[in-house]
This record gives structure tokens, sequence and C-alpha cells, in this order.
């Protein structure tokens, strides 16, 4: 029988790979998606999702995002929880090489009509002075020590040096800074590839987006005047970036070492290598666990300094400083992350180490860790979409701990990057664009190609799907009008 | 001017890919620049230059090895710049998914040309883990050839099953059985920038064979290229010279996918290598004579 004849319809948006589907999968896996998504889904992606369930400490459900697709080991969009004091494991693979990728977004009192003359002024400036491209170099000249610094203490090692305001701590995940990161569990190869990348976009489907809220795409006027979208026509501006080289070579570091450890020592029997992990509590998951908390703050301290860019280069355009402008951070959220947070199962509280890899931490109401501005209303939840078809700001809910309060995170390819770019070609879409009356630049055209509208899953779809589920409620969609793509 | 060869090699973490580097500049004797992420165990106590995208180490023989600091497309241009080397060697990291990097190199590096795709895979790991990674089927998937590597760690009857799951995957590329990534360089690269067609050899890998044609007609073109679009399976690696009515070219088939390209020489000389071709060498041959035959 075909896998997806295995799946069986919970509700219009849940689909259930039973835990005998095959063997050694502990709990069974969710996936949260439409019947139109969830069958535009890779096949490998059941299969992969059924493999996170036979984890070690897995909790209740290995679950896939509405926006899920294969990746290594792990689907993108997936989501896994793993009980610490269960034996519970933590697996790269879970977490993306890419760690702490994730969104920031800031508002300005501008309008569509101020920004318009200028448009092209500001995305030339933006692209120069945010780098782009595979091995970008930030305008930061750090030295190994600096570095090791700034990855242990993130975005505030930023600020205290004036690259931001103090509100922006406030409005990211954790106040930019994670505790237990520590650099002595941090390779030089590490610190080589990532101590001159502080303050750059990178590749790939990274991007720094000057967006516009139009009246009738803000959803909840409430909640988005609560977020600081008030005016129609706003301009904000949305970035997605990472850890770059540095993030990736923490994941390759500890991936070697628990290919080493995994089976000789802990006994752990995986199907696929691609999820080779360790128990969290052992010294190889302890290590990993610190090491890849230095990616998290060494991606809050990019977008830190990517913000600060964006400030003065909007400073500058428009002869105001940055405060007048009201150039002020709505949030910033990781979306490849892992991190132990309490959950009730069974009415009973537990610690679980929640794996999120291309899914969105989406808290509704009310919950101690949303930042104190946003506890009565939930977390904002900053999701990307293509550079064609707009993203989303919206509020977690306190409907979603069927998922571990995690949502979506982006809408998802629904072709390979290769297929992408044989069937477009860059130039001719950054025309396209531009015809259309959003201004491109990009620093390479065939990786611009890769990230044409087609190439993915409908947002709209994505985003009403999290709403049908329940696990995330949007508050306003925003187009692009310049992009600046890694 | 010839188009600088590049082979590109990939696998997952720790299926061998710095030991089959290692290999290669043992017994390589052209001018290679290896491209990797990080210098790793390859350019210990070397000399490095910085350079404005690339980082490079001097290996002796002529053979460099590099590190990107840029772009890879900027720094492939600089690497022929500087070092000009007969064909560049690029190793992926064993998380990478290689077709982006195909993409690129056809694409945005009209002067280089993709000589082949070498992936290395693990028998010991194929055993071991059931299910095959998201990462290492797109790597076993963009192969031109195939390095079962490490088979002295499985049982014998196990490789026949392995090579049929590699098979499954990727029906076209040619897969080669090798411990320690020992491997006949002869079947990796096609032919050099400036290098002569490379003779036939007695070291070559056990099973493999290979014979030569040379002559000195011309071919007409489309003969060519039907004999090409029908060399079988069997054959792993063609390479050489055609002499057509309109020059000579540079030919190079690497498991059913070939290339032409301009070249200055005067004669028509080939070689096939291949698993037991031996037998196909009659027919081979007389394809190619039918061709000028039928002048």
């Amino acid at each position: 029988m075909a896998i997806i004849d295995q799946l069986q319809k919970i509700s219009d948006t849940v689909w259930e790979l039973p835990a005998a589907y095959k063997d050694g999968m502990r709990v069974p896996a969710r996936i949260i998606a439409t019947e139109k998504l969830v069958r535009e889904m890779d096949e490998a992606v059941y299969q992969q999702i059924g493999n996170v369930a036979t984890l070690p400490g897995i909790t209740r459900y290995a679950l896939c995002m509405p926006d899920g697709h294969s990746g290594y080991g792990f689907p993108i969009g997936g989501v896994a929880a793993m009980d610490v004091h269960e034996g519970g494991v933590i697996s790269p693979g879970g977490i993306g090489f890419d760690i702490n990728c994730g969104m920031r977004l800031l508002t300005t009192n501008l309008t569509l009509d101020d920004v318009k003359p200028h448009l092209k002024e500001i995305v030339d400036l933006l692209f120069q002075r945010v780098p782009a491209g595979v091995g970008s170099h930030g305008f930061l000249k750090l030295s190994h020590s600096d570095f090791r610094e700034l990855v242990e203490q993130g975005a505030r090692w930023c600020v205290e040096r004036d690259f931001g305001w103090k509100e922006d701590l406030e409005l990211t995940e954790e106040d930019g800074c994670i505790a237990g990161a520590d650099a002595s569990k941090i390779s030089e190869r590490a610190v080589e590839r990532g101590y001159n990348q502080v303050g750059t976009l990178g590749s790939g489907n990274h991007y720094l987006e000057v967006q516009v809220a139009r009246p009738e795409d803000v959803r909840d006027k409430e909640l988005a005047a609560k977020f600081g979208i008030t005016i129609p026509n706003q301009i904000v501006v949305m970035f997605h970036c990472g850890s770059r080289g540095f993030g990736h070579q923490v994941a390759t570091d500890y991936l070697q070492t628990f290919l080493k450890v995994m089976v000789p020592k802990y006994g752990i029997k995986i199907l696929d290598r691609e999820l080779a992990c360790a128990p969290l509590d052992s010294p190889e998951g302890r290590d990993y666990f610190a090491a890849m908390k230095c990616g998290l703050n060494m991606s809050f301290a990019n977008r830190q300094v990517i913000l600060h860019r964006i400030r003065e280069v909007f400073s500058q355009v428009f002869g105001r400083s940055a405060e007048d402008l009201e150039m002020r951070m709505v949030y910033d959220v990781a979306h490849n992350t892992a991190k132990v947070e309490k959950h009730k199962i069974d009415n009973e509280e537990r610690a679980l180490l929640v794996h999120r890899k291309g899914a969105t931490r989406a808290f509704g109401p009310r919950h101690e860790e949303v930042a104190a501005r946003y506890r009565d209303i939930g977390q904002p939840v900053i999701i990307g979409g293509s550079m064609e078809t707009g993203s989303y700001l919206l509020v977690g809910t306190a409907s979603g701990a069927d998922t571990f309060f995690s949502t979506a995170h982006g809408s998802g390819r629904t072709m390979s990057r290769t297929k992408a770019r044989k069937q477009w070609h860059g130039k001719q879409l950054q025309h396209d664009l531009e015809a259309r009356g959003i201004y491109v630049r990009s620093t390479s055209w065939a990786g611009l190609a890769e990230e044409a509208g087609p190439a993915y899953k409908d947002i709209d779809e994505v985003i009403a799907t999290t709403e049908l589920a329940g696990i995330s409620k949007p508050v306003a969609r925003f187009t692009p009008i310049g992009n600046v793509k890694g | 001017m010839l188009r600088t060869p590049i082979t590109l090699i990939t696998g997952p973490l720790g299926c061998g890919k710095t030991t089959l580097l290692r290999h290669i500049l043992r017994t390589r004797p052209a001018k290679i620049a290896i491209v990797m992420n990080e210098f790793g165990e390859i350019a210990i106590d070397a000399k490095v230059i910085e350079g404005k995208n690339v980082r490079i180490a001097e290996l002796g023989g002529g053979c460099v090895c590099c590190s990107l600091l840029g772009e890879f497309e900027a720094a492939v241009n600089e690497i022929i710049e500087k070092v000009a080397p007969d064909m560049i060697i690029v190793e992926t990291t064993g998380l990478a998914e290689p077709e982006a990097l195909v993409f690129n190199i056809q694409e945005a590096l009209p002067q280089c040309r993709l000589d082949g795709v070498v992936s290395v895979i693990d028998a010991d790991m194929l055993i071991r883990f059931p299910e095959l990674g998201h990462t290492t089927r797109l790597q076993i998937e963009g192969a031109d050839i195939l390095l079962l590597n490490k088979i002295d760690l499985v049982e014998q009857s196990q490789i026949e099953p392995l090579e049929t799951k590699l098979r499954k995957i990727n029906p076209t590329a040619a897969i080669v059985r090798t411990e320690r990534c020992q491997i006949d360089p002869e079947l990796l690269f096609g032919i050099g920038r400036e290098k002569e067609v490379a003779r036939p050899q007695h070291r070559h890998q056990l099973d493999f064979e290979s014979f030569t044609f040379s002559c000195d007609k011309t071919f007409p073109r489309d003969c060519f290229e039907r004999f090409a679009d029908s060399l079988p399976a069997s054959v792993v690696r063609a390479k050489g010279f055609v002499r057509f009515p309109d020059g000579t070219q540079l030919f190079n088939f690497v498991a059913g996918r070939w290339e032409l390209e301009p070249f200055q020489t005067d004669r028509t000389e080939l070689v096939f290598i291949g698993k037991s071709i031996a037998a196909e060498k009659e027919a081979i041959l007389h394809a190619l004579n039918e061709c000028v035959a039928d002048k």
C-alpha cells in the first residue's frame, strides 16, 4: 500500500501515520496540513517524519508543519519534543545546519508614497551595506576572541556596542542571548568560518525585504496596532537569515561526534544515518547543546547588526534619525532551533527539548516566555513567503498545545532549487518583478531563479491551514516592493 | 583556449572523500587545484597565500588546495587566473546537495566544463542504516561515477544487493567497488586542459579494461554523435580526439554523458574504459570504422 494511504485523517488539518507503520516508531507521526497540502508533499516527508518518531525520548507525536518538505534527516517543518528525563536525544538534523535561521520584522512610520520615490536608492544602499552571497564578509572586524565573546552574549554584545537599541533585546526571543552558550565547545574551524560574517545575509533563500502593509491586508486591526502596524500602506522591513558558515560548521562537527558514539556508547538504533543524535543528558549531547546555543546567539547578533545597518540606510536616505522614523522592532523569531521548554502532557508538566526545524515557536497569550510587551496577546510569529507572494505577521494561540506551540515558518518549496533554476531565468525574473513594482538586487541570477514564486507553495494556503489548525492566527499580510536577495 | 575541467566529489560525512583526494594527489601527475570548504587534513603545514576569493595552499608538484573566502564562481576564476591548473576538483561537504553546484558550473562558469560528479558511498553505512537519508539520496542521484567504498567492511555476499540498491536510485552511473577509495584515476577523469590523451595503462581497476582506436580519416559528425549516444552502459569513460570536417574536437564521455569541444590536433585517437568491455570491443571498433567508411 502506498504510504499516503496509510495516513489516517484525524481532522481537516491533521493526518496521522500510526506508530505501527514501521518498526521502531515510539509514537505516531502527525502532519498538520489540508488534504491538498498533504498530497502535494513529497513521499520522503512521510518516511522522514516516521523515522523521527523512532528517536529516544520522543513525546506524543513526531510532527510536520503544513509547509513541510524533505530535508537532512528531519523534514524541514519538523517538530519533535524529547523528554529530557527519559533519555531524550538531541539531533542536529532536527535543528538544521543554519542554526537559528530566523526572521526579524521592524516597522517604520513611513508610507508607500514616502518610500516609492527613494526605493531604488534604499535597496541599492541596503545591498551595499548588508552583504549577501555565499562567502560574504561583514563590516564588523572581529578577532577570534571577540567572536567567542559574541557567541556567548548574542545580540546583547551588539547593543552594548551601540549596534541597536535596548528595547530590541526585549523584542527578541530570550532577550537575544541564550543562556548556557559555551564557546569552549565550538571548534576553531567554526570560529574561522564565522568571525567575519556577522552582519551578512548569506545565500540561498535568505533575503531582506522592504514591504508594505496594505489596508485590505490587515486582518486584525486591533492586534496589528499592538504590533505597531497603524498607518494605511505602512512600510515595514522584514529579513531572513541565520548563523552562516558558523552554524553549519557547529552542526558538521557534532554530527561527526554523534556518528562515532551513537551506537557503541549509547546503543541508539536509528533508521537513517542523517538522524545522528546523542542523549541530551550525556557529555556529547550537553556539549552540542552548549555549542548550538552559540549558533543561536551568533544568529541573533547577526540580525541585530543587520537591523542596525537598515536603520542607518533609512536614516541616510530620509535625512532623519531612526528614532524619528520610528524604526522599531516588532519581533525576532528563530525557526531552526531546539530549546528546553515546559509543556503539559496529560496534565503533568514535563521538561521537553523541543526541536523546531523550519518551524516557528508560537506561544499563546499569557505564556510566561512571551516578551512582556506582548504577554497579553501572544507571541508574534513572522512567516516569510516567496518574494512574489508576500509574507505574514501572525500571533501564537492558546490552542497550539498539540504542536508544542509550533507553527509553519515559510511557504515551503514545491520543487528543487535545480528544477526552479531550469525553469526560470534570474535576469528575466528581475525584469518581470520590476514591471510589477518590486525592485530586486541579487548577487546571483541563478540563485534568484530559485526563488521564483511558483517554486513555493501558496503562502495563503499555508497560513490558512495554520489558522484552521488553531496553531497561529494571521494579523497582517505584507507585499514586497524591494528585495535584497542573498 | 580549452575549458578547465571540474570534477565534483560528493558523499555523506565520513564516506572517504578526503581519502579519495589524498589517493588522487598520490597517483595523478597533473596540476590539480582542489577546492574545499576548509583545508582539513589535506594541506597541513603548507604555505598559504591569501587571495581575494580564495586561500591557496601549495601541495607540491604544482598542485594546490584552495578554501573559499568568497563566491564559488569568483573563487574558481581566481584559481584559474593564479594557478592555471590542468583540472579542478571540488570537494563538497557531506551535508551538501550537489545539484546546485553542478548547475553553477554549467551555467555560471563558461570557462569550465563539468568533467564528472563522483559520489563516494560507504558500503558499511548502507548496511547499518536501512533507510537512505535525503541528502545521501541526492548525492547518489547526481553522480556519474559511484564509488561503493569500504567494501572490505561488509560481507562479499552483501555487495551485489547494495549495487542493486544504488542502481535503482541512479540507473546510469558507473558503480566502482573500492577499498579506501583505491581507484584508477583514469576512470575518474577525462582529459586535462593541456594533456595528451592518456594511454591505457596496466594498473586498471580489477575488472576494468580498456582499448584504443586511432585513425587518420575524417568523421561525419552526425555518425559520430549517433555512435556516442549508443555506447553501451559498460563503457564508463571514453576520451580522446575526433577529427571532423570542420576541425578536430576533444571528446569526453562519462557514464552516458558526453561533450565535444575544439582541440588542435590532426589524428582521431580514442580510449575506451569500462567493465568487462572486451566483449563490446569488436562492436565499438566496427561502428567507428563504419562511420569513416560511410564517406
